[in-house]
């Protein structure tokens, strides 16, 4: 009975525990950039969702394919008409996990090695990369950038453009989380 | 016993289904994608008749639209290689996005029918866009012009091109253009349209009521089908005048292909209509498809971004 009572103590103060080890961002800072022989075509979001696990290392990134925003709105309406085709597929999705031990309640900058799969436009793929946690008082930022082979996830490029759009993006996460507070 | 294994199973699972899931159902309410619909039309022209679609901000289009002759009939055929060594209308246009709902625009038109030499001024406003999820389910855009003629005026007081001042050469367009895109493929408009002449030859109508529609069919990422038709409200007796001395009005109708190869679009239509101008062709239409007046013509459009965001 008080292995029962301690285990029951033990679940809830875990369960409880779970909003201090949860930290969100509510704005990421999202953007990917391609350089192609005609021109370079770059775009941005903060309309996205992220939290992070700080215990089970588990990170997670939500981000409605339309807002993006370009700087052409010709380029905007082609993304997403033709090229993510954003009204079938209106997010793209992350979740994975980061390796390395980080202690959050030193302030630092601590180099890691993210794995998960990214869902874009309907097709999912895993993903390493390598990014940066920085911790400065209780908070922290996450920094990383990664390729993305856009034929990877079924993304047709007609060839009619191909000297306009680069097969390869680069993308770029920023993100400053703060302690879920429920 | 039981209990404390199914406890302990229970703190082992619970943090895992946490980590996963939790993370992901943090953000449950956006699962709906919202934002206006996009991409309604490809163009700010369906053929004939406006679109619901607007420039955005700091974009130049420029526009040409042409109209050939009539591919049959008496002024058609081999002789004149189906219409192709005549043009009945040519309009060039520069038009402009103020912001990202309100365009402007100025165009040039030779014009066909009573009128030629037209000068137009345009505005288009978006004052409601569909959006995703469905909170507004329909598009309402305004469309109106002003067009002068800059003809040398007839010497003759009852000719439609007789002008006495400055008023008699205007004409204007005002037009409601409700639009709705069902999915990925149809879209369809309502285009109610009020057409004023000022200056009209005997028995014609100064201020006449029109209701278009039109729709874009696409079939794949690049190409659409584009249809519109306009059914104008001509009093009877006007009808029977013009008709007893043999000009007979018709309802204009243009089918096209759209090309879309980025910054250009490319429509291809054919139109029984010879003018492009909505202040001529809905009133003034007087060929028919049924004889072979129909023409082929296209409507070309390059988009130059300006500034940018």
């Amino acid at each position: 009975m008080k292995q029962l009572l301690f285990l029951s103590t033990f679940l809830l103060s875990c369960l409880a525990g779970i909003g201090q080890e949860v930290y969100s961002c509510k704005a990421p800072k999202l953007s990917f950039f391609s350089s192609a022989p005609l021109e370079n075509i770059s775009a941005s979001s903060e309309r996205g969702v992220s939290a992070i696990n700080i215990k089970t290392k588990a990170i997670y990134f939500k981000v409605p394919m339309n807002t993006f925003q370009f700087k052409k709105a010709l380029m905007q309406e082609h993304f997403n008409e033709n090229y993510v085709e954003s009204e079938k597929y209106p997010f793209a999705e992350y979740k994975g996990k980061f390796a390395e031990d980080v202690d959050f309640s030193k302030n630092g900058t601590y180099p890691v090695t993210v794995e998960g799969v990214l869902s874009l436009h309907g097709v999912e793929k895993s993903y390493k990369g390598k990014g940066t946690i920085t911790v400065r008082d209780g908070k922290f930022n996450v920094n990383s950038k990664f390729n993305v082979t856009v034929a990877d996830h079924k993304i047709k490029i007609p060839s009619l453009v191909v000297k306009n759009i680069a097969e390869v993006v680069e993308v770029t996460v920023n993100a400053d989380y703060q302690p879920v507070t429920k | 016993m039981l209990q404390i294994r199914m406890l302990t199973a229970l703190l082992l699972v619970a943090p895992a289904v946490m980590a996963q899931d939790d993370l992901s159902k943090m953000f449950g309410k956006d699962s709906v994608s919202k934002g206006p619909v996009i991409a309604t039309f490809k163009s700010t022209r369906i053929i004939n008749g406006q679109s619901n679609e607007t420039l955005k901000k700091g974009e130049l289009d420029f526009r040409v639209a042409h109209r050939f002759g009539d591919l049959g009939g008496d002024a058609g055929g081999s002789k004149t290689f189906f219409g192709i060594d005549n043009s009945t209308d040519i309009r060039i246009a520069f038009e402009y996005g103020i912001t990202d709902r309100l365009m402007v625009g100025l165009s040039r038109a030779k014009g066909s029918g009573n009128f030629s030499q037209l000068y137009e001024g345009l505005a288009k406003f978006k004052i409601l866009q569909q959006t995703l999820d469905n909170r507004i389910p329909l598009g309402i855009t305004v469309f109106g012009n002003a067009v002068v003629t800059s003809m040398k005026s007839s010497t003759v007081e009852s000719d439609a091109a007789y002008f006495d001042n400055f008023s008699s050469r205007m004409s204007y367009t005002g037009q409601v253009i409700l639009s709705r895109k069902f999915g990925n493929i149809l879209s369809l408009a309502v285009l109610p349209t009020y057409i004023h002449r000022n200056r009209v030859v005997h028995m014609d109508v100064n201020d006449m009521f029109a209701v278009g529609v039109g729709g874009r069919l696409r079939f794949s990422k690049r190409m659409a089908l584009v249809v519109d038709y306009f059914l104008p409200f001509r009093e009877q007796a006007s009808k029977d005048y013009f008709e007893g001395r043999g000009v007979k009005f018709y309802n204009p109708l243009g089918v096209g292909l759209e090309i879309e190869t980025g910054g250009h679009v490319f429509s291809v239509n054919f139109t029984n209509s010879t003018a492009i101008l909505e202040n001529q062709f809905i009133p003034e239409t007087t060929s028919t498809w049924l004889e072979g007046q129909f023409r082929w013509g296209f409507n070309i459009s390059r988009r130059f971004s300006l500034g940018g965001k």
